[in-house]
């Protein structure tokens, strides 16, 4: 067995007793992988425990708190994870105060296929493997070499493979809106494809994910067209952290700047970097 | 509190997309794409992301109907197996087995239709057995 | 398909026909689609310019109906400029000479007047098609749904064989199957003339095999009646009951108002399923099935991939699975082989009587996943292409074929040509989708596709709905104006019980599939008011 598997294995075990269950992952025999909240009723069920590929399991907690809201759950949480569900604490979304996080630590290999920044935790009291640092992001770099001509082309050329299924708002660990723009027809046209120019949905959705988007690539992942749709959120997380000083998953109580402007009225621009 | 996944393929199209029904606490409360699916590689389309929006739907049929005086009436299914027994042999006994006609069905599982037209050829003796194959 | 997509990764041309596959089969065309980041070019050929044709490298647009003479005009140039596969066609197919001499005739300038297709790009996909190393083809329902539906497919043979592009990974002839288990339902038995595994039932031994199996003295051995002639059975009285097991023929079949005088005159209708469909609110009994979540068993995809459907939850509403329903009536009736309490017991017995099934456990699902038949027995990997060494026949035959018309024209009383289909946000005959919010949401009604030139000529502009009318009856529907669809052409999805395209289908049939011409029908377009 995975020398991280093995480990994480056991600080589930010891864990276990104390809580009502804990969310990780759990592979079938014909290796399919899913989300699964292990329990002690169930031991034998921790001989399906996985930890690659990886889901957004923020969201899994979501779904169990609404209908357990006071239930005492352990949750395996990589990064991306971890910052998942601290936006959403913020947001009102999960309560973070029975929630034991296990901060599983991504490997090289891992945080090179996310293309990720921050392929560790920050949180997490228990941790499992050795935290390494950021890697680049190849795709962003490529797109930032590009003429303002190029990028237009390069989206055009993107967009229009786009098949309209929902799955990057689906499978977003920060879409939980109960009204959703997308779904809007003032914003979004309804039932044509390919999706008319310019390509609202993804203008929307990428507004919307200001100062909220963590980073996960599971939108990426779940995409059919393989769009990088994530190079647009990353750029607009760069400006929200020049603008604001924000980045998402850091801090426990600092706000997220939507909710601040709210609070406190118009915020001065500064001008946009890109 | 039970929240699991359940490995299953989509009822839709022909392309046969894996992914898993969300079930919490007996519950389905949603669909995830499988990443290891051979066929769908962890995406889905609009309808396969919402293949479980309409099991819960108000208009499922919560009982046999059987029609009396023109009009459908709900009934138990003790006498709708009956009905249908009783009648598929009455009409098979006078009129002759190719007098019945059987549509399988292109949703339905290979087990239930293998049982379907097994019933049409060994119980009722017709070979009148399609489906909207071409359809 | 002959192929599966695993090996079809490996295709450098694609030609897709008949096939609106991003809105039929949305996961097949991204993973196509992708494979043109990878060096692939992607041909589509259809009457309209759909998404999968505005990504193509190159897209041809035929006139409906026209598809034989474009096929002979891609062979014509294709052995005109020497680019057929001498070797492939020597030692693997007969029937050549015919063919060649028949495509012959087909000049790209001929074929051009009869498709519309412009002969210089005609010319470039033949050598595109042909040159490549590992060529496929993919078609649907627009390459099926026609009189001359067969021949349709024998020039999809035709022109992966002349090429040698067929029995190797990344080729092949790829229809992609229209529902779930369409391919399963036929695989097991579900059509008239066959049982199990295509054993016909009129040959002696494999009637013997399952009067064995089954327990029964003496099993029927002519061919049964297709849909079509059931219908016409119900309304000559030569058929008296009929059992309809999650189907919906009263939305999904050609010239409806037909279909629902045929099963009103029913004695006995049986309807199962889900919801209470068109077919089911004329049924003189109901019964209420359990959806796919509530149940096990297996479906079989177009790539002959057996995958598992897995019950997530108890049946609800009172409802029974399929199985169980089949099972309570056989035994009711006496009848004996129906004692199945599993699923997975059932798969056992299809194993042993059906070849090409007979490896494939639950068992073995289980640890592999899936398996592609044909899968003979227990230690067998399945099959991901067909053909490679030989064909099922032994050699491949070429089919000489000629271009003829559809079966119904447009003329000076129904002017444009009615072609019908799906969309992307439904299903079928809607009886699923049309309950869940977030695909009725994106298309709740109805809109017939007209091109601006039509719809300017016929006064339609904004919001107005039009009528349409066939020789077998009429509608009223909205209309959006698009470059989609050709001048003289208009398109419409038949998922809507409100305005019902096959209302207007012609019930015209291919003799040898029955597959009825629901591509092309001559309708009158007007104003609704």
């Amino acid at each position: 067995m995975d020398q991280r598997l093995e480990a994480l294995l056991q600080t589930i075990q010891k864990v276990l007793p104390d809580v009502d269950g804990i969310i990780g992952l759990k592979v079938n025999a014909a290796g399919h992988i899913a989300p699964h909240l292990f329990r002690k009723e169930a031991p034998a069920e921790l001989d399906g425990l996985a930890i690659w590929p990886k889901y957004p399991t923020p969201d899994t907690l979501r779904l169990i708190q609404k209908a357990h809201p006071g239930a005492k759950l352990g949750m395996v949480v990589r990064g991306c994870e971890e910052r998942g569900v601290v936006e959403m604490f913020k947001h009102a979304q999960v309560d973070l105060s029975n929630i034991s996080l296990i901060g599983l630590q991504c490997t090289r290999e891992e945080a090179e296929f996310c293309r990720c920044a921050k392929p560790y935790t920050a949180h997490a009291k228990l941790t499992v493997g050795e935290p390494i640092e950021g890697v680049p992001d190849p795709v962003t770099e490529g797109f930032l070499a590009k003429t303002r001509e190029e990028r237009l082309e390069y989206w055009k050329e993107q967009l229009v493979r786009c098949i309209k299924c929902y799955g990057c708002r689906n499978v977003c660990p920060q879409c939980f809106c109960n009204v959703c723009a997308l779904e809007d027809e003032k914003w979004v046209g309804t039932g044509w494809l390919p999706m008319p120019l310019p390509p609202m949905y993804h203008l929307v959705r990428s507004m919307h994910m200001t100062a909220k988007c963590v980073a996960c690539r599971e939108c990426e992942e779940v995409c059919p067209a393989d769009i990088p749709m994530a190079i647009q959120y990353r750029l607009i997380a760069g400006d929200v952290k020049e603008m604001f000083g924000y980045e998402t998953g850091v801090s426990m109580d600092e706000k997220p700047p939507q909710l601040l402007v709210l609070a406190e009225g118009e915020f001065e621009r500064t001008g946009l970097p890109h | 509190m039970e929240y699991k996944n359940v490995l299953t393929t989509c009822p839709f199209c022909g392309t046969g997309c894996g992914f898993f029904l969300q079930v919490l606490d007996g519950k389905i409360v949603g669909v995830l794409p499988d990443k290891k699916h051979p066929v769908s590689q962890g995406s889905l389309c609009v309808k396969g992301w919402n293949a479980h929006g309409f099991i819960y739907h108000e208009d499922r049929l919560k009982s046999p109907l059987i029609r009396r005086n023109g009009k459908l009436v709900e009934a138990s299914w003790d006498e709708a197996i009956e009905l249908v027994a009783t009648r598929l042999g009455e009409i098979k006994a006078k009129h002759g087995p190719d007098s019945i006609a059987l549509l399988a069905s292109a949703k339905a599982t290979n087990e239930e239709n293998y049982l379907f037209q097994k019933f049409g050829r060994a119980v009722i003796g017709t070979n009148n057995i399609d489906h909207c194959a071409r359809l | 398909m002959t192929n599966s997509f695993p090996d079809l990764e490996e295709a450098q041309v694609i030609l897709i026909t008949g096939s609106n596959t991003t809105e039929q089969h949305p996961i097949i065309a991204t993973r196509l689609i992708k494979l043109q980041d990878k060096g692939a070019k992607i041909i589509v050929i259809d009457p309209r310019y759909t998404q999968i044709a505005q990504i193509a490298d190159i897209y041809l647009r035929q006139k409906p109906g026209t598809d034989l003479a474009w096929f002979n005009g891609l062979m014509h140039v294709i052995l005109r400029d020497n680019l057929a596969n001498q070797d492939f066609i020597k030692e693997r197919t007969e029937g050549f000479e015919e063919l060649k001499a028949k495509v012959a005739d087909y000049t790209p300038e001929r074929v051009e007047e009869i498709t519309g297709i412009p002969a210089e790009k005609l010319v470039e996909v033949a050598h595109l098609y042909a040159k490549a190393e590992r060529s496929a083809i993919f078609y649907c329902m627009g390459i099926t749904q026609h009189t001359t539906g067969v021949q349709h497919v024998w020039q999809c043979a035709n022109l992966a064989m002349l090429t040698g592009h067929i029995g190797r990974p990344g080729t092949g002839v790829n229809p992609l199957r229209g529902q779930n288990n369409v391919q399963g339902a036929c695989d097991m038995g579900g059509l008239p003339n066959v049982f199990p595994a295509y054993q016909p039932v009129t040959k002696d031994d494999a009637r013997e095999k399952f009067q064995q199996a089954w327990g029964v003295e003496k099993l029927p051995a002519e061919v049964g009646m297709t849909i079509m002639e059931m219908m016409h059975g119900l309304e000559n009285g030569k058929v008296k009951a009929m059992w309809v097991m999650g189907e919906n023929p009263s939305l999904s079949d050609p010239d409806i108002n037909h279909v629902n005088k045929a099963l009103q005159a029913a004695e006995f209708l049986i309807v199962q399923d889900v919801f209470l469909s068109e077919t089911a609110q004329l049924a003189h009994v109901v019964l209420p099935a359990a959806s796919y979540a509530e149940k096990d068993g297996t479906f079989s995809n177009t790539e002959r991939r057996v995958q598992r459907v897995r019950k997530a939850i108890e049946p609800l509403y009172g409802s029974k699975s399929d199985m169980e329903i089949i099972c309570l009536v056989a035994r009711k009736m006496g009848a004996r082989g129906f004692d199945f309490e599993t699923p997975q017991q059932v798969m056992a017995e299809i194993n042993q009587l059906t070849p090409s099934y007979g490896g494939i456990t639950y068992e073995r699902l289980e640890e592999l996943g899936a398996l592609i038949w044909p899968c003979p027995n227990g230690e067998h990997p399945g099959t991901p292409f067909l053909h490679k060494d030989k064909f099922a026949r032994g050699l491949g035959l070429f089919h000489a074929i000629d271009h003829q018309p559809p079966a119904e024209e447009p003329d000076e009383e129904y002017p444009f040509i009615l072609t019908t289909g799906r969309i992307m946000f439904h299903y079928h005959t809607g009886t699923m989708t049309r309950r869940i919010e977030k695909l009725d949401r994106e298309v709740p009604t109805c809109v017939i596709e007209i091109n601006p030139a039509d719809a300017s000529r016929i006064g339609l502009n904004g919001k107005n709905k039009v009528r349409l009318q066939s020789r077998r009856g009429e509608l009223i529907a909205e209309a959006k104006t698009t470059e989609r669809v050709d001048p003289g052409v208009v398109f419409m999805p038949f998922h809507f019980v409100e305005a019902a395209a096959n209302i207007l289908t012609n019930p015209a049939l291919d003799p040898v599939a029955k597959i009825p011409e629901y591509k092309v029908c001559a309708v009158r377009v007007e104003l609704a008011e």
